[in-house]
């Protein structure tokens, strides 16, 4: 079955001048979010952009394809702690990611865990959604 | 040009049936905690968000950004845009959930620009996202627009 999510922007004025308005999430979950261009190429100053919302889809995503995995593998995790991190080049485009995860995972040892987090890198949606990234990279640990 | 880092984080407890996670934005703090889980994700939201809607959100905000871009190039800044954009998941027989489709629709309010000319611009802004571009390794992108 397929899901839908909608969100809206608005946008008033001039790329570099402007600003803009990420609605409130179809959810409810979070939002508004206010955008800029300043805030996305150089200091954000307490405003997200594209690639931070990139960085929470895909270790988000991640981290539920790891949980899936280690419970298939019969070790469920008691905890995952994920960061990603998203690199933007303007004109570029969005050159790296990279994904860090500590895990609390009973009866498990290191090289498992290694194992079920690079198989979560490559088969997670967003994963395959941005696997034209040039560099994927992960970083995976027992806590 | 200078590389821009964004970095979010994510907590997930419990196993990926029943357990849930929380995601915060660890660059702009701009939002913090916000859960999730697999049901909420694939089925009713019920006030948790999923990575599909955060792609929606970068989606939008990362198009509405170039098409502004592309107007003010052509000589035609934007007063106003509205952007709406619906990320589709979908089961693909044999691939598992995959993300399928994202659907762009823009409504503009925009001096001196006509409908042909605005949807030039439209093809363009999509052409020149950095996000449009990525997300076609799996999915399909289409977008409209109309001048308010």
């Amino acid at each position: 079955m397929a899901t839908d999510r909608t969100m809206s922007t608005t946008w008033k004025g001039t790329l570099m001048e402007g600003s803009g308005t990420i609605h409130e999430a179809g959810s409810g979950a979070f939002g508004p979010l206010e955008v800029s261009w300043p805030s996305r190429a150089d200091e954000p100053n307490g405003k997200t952009s594209p690639e931070e919302l990139i960085a929470a889809a895909h270790s988000a995503c991640f981290s539920m394809a790891l949980s899936a995995g280690l419970a298939r593998a019969g070790t469920p995790a008691e905890t995952l702690d994920t960061s990603a991190t998203v690199t933007f080049v303007p004109g570029t485009g969005i050159t790296k990611v990279a994904l860090t995860v500590r895990g609390s995972v009973p009866g498990i040892d290191e090289a498992a865990f290694v194992e079920a987090a690079e198989a979560a890198k490559v088969g997670c949606p967003v994963s395959k959604a941005l696997a034209a990234v040039p560099e994927l990279t992960l970083d995976a640990a027992l806590a | 040009m200078p590389r821009i880092v964004r970095e979010a984080a994510v907590s997930w407890e419990g196993n990926v049936a029943r357990g849930s996670g929380t995601m915060s934005a660890r660059s702009s703090s701009a939002f913090a905690e916000i859960p999730f889980t697999l049901a909420s994700r694939i089925g009713i939201p019920e006030g948790k968000t999923s990575p599909e809607e955060l792609l929606a959100a970068a989606h939008a905000g990362c198009f509405t950004m170039s098409l502004a871009n592309e107007l003010t190039t052509a000589g035609t800044p934007p007063e106003r845009l509205e952007v709406r954009c619906v990320v589709t998941m979908d089961e693909v027989e044999g691939k598992g959930h995959q993300i399928v489709h994202s659907e762009l629709q823009a409504d503009g309010t925009v001096p001196g620009c006509d409908e042909a000319a605005f949807a030039q611009a439209a093809e363009a802004a999509d052409a020149g996202c950095p996000f449009s571009a990525l997300i076609r390794a799996s999915a399909t992108v289409a977008v409209s627009a109309t001048l308010s």
